[in-house]
């Protein structure tokens, strides 16, 4: 009896201490995934008159709620492998020139977002957050950039009251996450090989996921398709 | 034993004022922290009528106020004295305690202390998720004393930061952001009129103001400029420079006066003669007697100044409109005023109806209306304005940064029985109506005043100038000869 257990229990650690190694071995040699967006509707643009700043601004702001390319592939849409932590290293940065966030959509993990103001008259940086502290600064002409803190994974709402058309998102996500370009593809590099969630966003279009069976050192092609609301 | 009777009962005396001490502090301790079951009696019959049963701003006298209740439920609070996002416990007792100037929200200092703290406790856990951590305090950095140098950094900095994208060039809350401005809920929010310091939701002391512009207003567009200015003292020199903008408190008048003068007076609203001329600021009211209703009018005051010669009386007005507006028919209308008189002064005290008269009393108006220029008219109520015709009446009318100042000229006698003729020591019943035609006011919704009073001063001839010191003169004359009279009759 007693020599079962034991035989058991040491069983057991060497099937643990296994299939730990192997699950590190897999997040060594992560897989890519190439997730593509596609939208079956028509681009939603606006469009403003702007009564102020018109040197920087332009006269006219062009607010770019979805933005459809080639093959209907929708772009600023956040493509992101929750399961996947800890492999972005670059800064977040957000840029405000010609009166317009730059990029529209940034995806990071937590940590430091770099806000820089490239236009050189007054910007303020408003955030609509929930998990992380909500931030109103002013960024005035001489304050070329700014260093906040998104510690917590949520999607913020950035807008600039004084040109009210300016819209922005950061995408706080746990694990890597990259923003899909104009032809609705995005890249996650690194992501742990076996069953992965990955998930999609877009700031009107809302939100889908899939499981995805990511191999290492391959590229897993996954595909979403978003519904007009 | 003789000696250990006082000892004891010294050693009585100080356990009770420790004992004392204790309780005391134990019961501030309480208060500060509230009770938060209690503050919900207090809550229900105070404050749910606006602010909700949930908490949520949505009572039902919500939809008549402008700004509307605060919405506990987001735990956003505009003004606070910390540096992070909650305010501390004693900035919500401060609110609750002196309310909020320029808002629907009273002062509560008839509650009893403790009630207030209950009710600090009670708002705060519509939110507790926001108060989990103890708020920063928020460091000012050293104050800088007002002085010309002071106010003209602090006027370089208000440009350099660009407070007047959202305030105005001059501060009255007209610059160009002012249309876009929403606050957190999505609803449109002006800025403040800096020159109108009395009408500052947190309080117009120099501490105050500088805490604002450093912290920023929550759920408002008003950013955080603590570490936006060049140099930390800046928020000092800003503070400086904004109370440079407007008087400390509106100083209402109650008795308008008609100065006399013998010259010609000026057409010209910015004439050097109106600034010589002490003003006298009349508050107006929305006009909520007849629908349609105007709860949350923009026009709020207006700064009369008036003179009078042999032949003409002349109303300099001076008001703030954020926005100068010809209308387009549609959702904004002409800008307008008018001053109201009764079509007869007869020194008594019967008045027509004050909302511009009724159907058996006309009242008689001075009537300025963005591109029209001036017109006299006799009313019978806000719906009944029919012009004068045959009359003398001339308006000049300038506007620049959120301000209009005009100039109303009319002949000081008249015939008829619909105007009056002016008189000097005469009590002369006087009203006021303004119309934000930008803001879509016309017709009956109007900011306006009851009856006033206007006296014209009695005119100064030169008599006071040789009267007295002819008298002088005889009378040290006559005590001279006195005094030589006596000496020579030594």
């Amino acid at each position: 009896m007693r020599r079962t257990l034991t035989a058991a229990t040491a069983i057991a650690l060497v099937a643990g201490a296994a299939m730990w190694f192997v699950s590190a071995a897999g997040a060594q040699g992560g897989g890519t995934v190439e997730v593509e967006v596609k939208y079956n509707g028509a681009p939603v643009v606006e469009k403003l008159k702007v009564n102020k700043d018109t040197q920087q601004c332009g006269t006219e702001a062009v607010i770019e709620k979805v933005v459809v390319g080639a093959n209907k592939g929708l772009a600023y849409a956040v493509a992101s492998a929750p399961g996947a932590k800890g492999t972005t290293k670059t800064k977040a940065v957000i840029d405000q020139k010609g009166c317009k966030f730059i990029p529209h959509v940034v995806a990071m993990q937590p940590g430091e977002i770099e806000i820089k103001n490239s236009d050189g008259i007054l910007h303020n940086i408003h955030t609509y957050s929930t998990a992380n502290p909500a931030i109103n600064k002013a960024q005035p002409k001489f304050k070329k950039t700014m260093t906040e803190k998104f510690e917590k994974p949520e999607v913020i709402k950035v807008t600039c009251d004084v040109h009210s058309w300016m819209l922005g998102w950061v995408a706080v996500t746990p694990g890597v996450a990259a923003v899909t370009d104009k032809d609705g593809v995005a890249k996650l590099e690194n992501v742990p090989a076996g069953k992965q969630k990955i998930e999609v966003w877009h700031e009107t279009l809302g939100k889908q996921e899939k499981s995805v069976d990511v191999k290492a050192g391959a590229t897993t092609k996954v595909t979403f398709e978003m519904k007009g609301k | 034993m003789a000696g250990g009777r006082p000892g004891g009962t010294r050693l009585v005396a100080v356990a009770c004022l420790a004992a004392s001490l204790a309780l005391a502090a134990d019961r501030g301790a309480a208060w500060a922290q509230g009770d938060a079951n209690a503050g919900k009696a207090v809550y229900e019959a105070k404050c749910l009528l606006c602010h909700g049963e949930k908490g949520d701003g949505k009572g039902p006298g919500a939809d008549l106020l402008s700004p509307r209740p605060r919405d506990f439920t987001k735990g956003l609070y505009k003004i606070r004295s910390t540096a992070s996002n909650t305010p501390s416990d004693q900035d919500i007792f401060r609110i609750i305690t002196e309310g909020m100037p320029g808002t629907s929200m009273p002062g509560w200092a008839v509650l009893p202390e403790k009630e207030r703290w209950n009710l600090v406790a009670y708002l705060k856990a519509f939110a507790p998720e926001r108060f989990t951590e103890a708020p920063e305090r928020l460091e000012l950095p050293p104050d800088v004393a007002s002085s010309a140098d002071s106010i003209a950094r602090g006027k370089e900095m208000f440009e350099a930061i660009e407070c007047h994208k959202c305030h105005g060039n001059e501060g009255r809350a007209d610059g160009p952001s002012r249309a876009e401005l929403k606050d957190e809920w999505g609803e449109p929010i002006p800025p403040a009129n800096l020159a109108k310091r009395w009408t500052f939701r947190g309080g117009a002391s120099r501490t105050e103001v500088a805490t604002r512009i450093a912290a920023g207003m929550q759920g408002t567009p008003m950013p955080a400029f603590l570490d936006s200015v060049e140099y930390p003292e800046d928020i000092w020199h800003l503070t400086n420079y904004i109370f440079s903008l407007g008087p400390e408190s509106p100083a209402y008048a109650t008795l308008l006066t008609v100065t006399s003068v013998s010259d010609a007076i000026p057409d010209d609203p910015d004439a050097e003669f109106w600034k010589a001329l002490q003003p006298s600021n009349v508050p107006l009211m929305g006009q909520v007697i007849v629908d349609p209703r105007n709860f949350n009018p923009v026009i709020d005051l207006v700064s009369v100044r008036a003179a009078y010669n042999d032949t003409e009386v002349a109303f300099h007005l001076t008001w703030d409109d954020p926005t100068e507006s010809k209308g387009d028919g549609k959702q904004t209308f002409p800008d307008a005023i008018s001053v109201q008189f009764p079509p007869q002064v007869t020194g008594g005290t019967e008045r027509p109806y004050f909302l511009m008269g009724d159907a058996n009393e006309a009242v008689y108006l001075l009537r300025w209306q963005q591109g029209a220029g001036v017109v006299e008219a006799s009313a019978n109520g806000p719906g009944k304005i029919a012009p004068l015709e045959g009359g003398e009446v001339t308006g000049t009318a300038v506007f620049d940064n959120g301000r209009y100042r005009l100039v109303i000229k009319r002949p000081l006698a008249a015939e008829g029985e619909d105007r009056p003729s002016f008189q000097p020591a005469v009590f002369t019943p006087v009203a006021f109506q303004a119309w934000d035609g930008g803001a879509g006011e016309t017709g009956p919704r109007m900011s306006l005043t009851s009856w006033y009073y206007l006296r014209l001063e009695e005119p100064q001839s030169n008599r006071r100038f040789i009267i007295p010191p002819v008298v002088a003169l005889l009378t040290l004359a006559a005590m001279i000869l006195v005094v030589r009279t006596a000496n020579r009759a030594r």
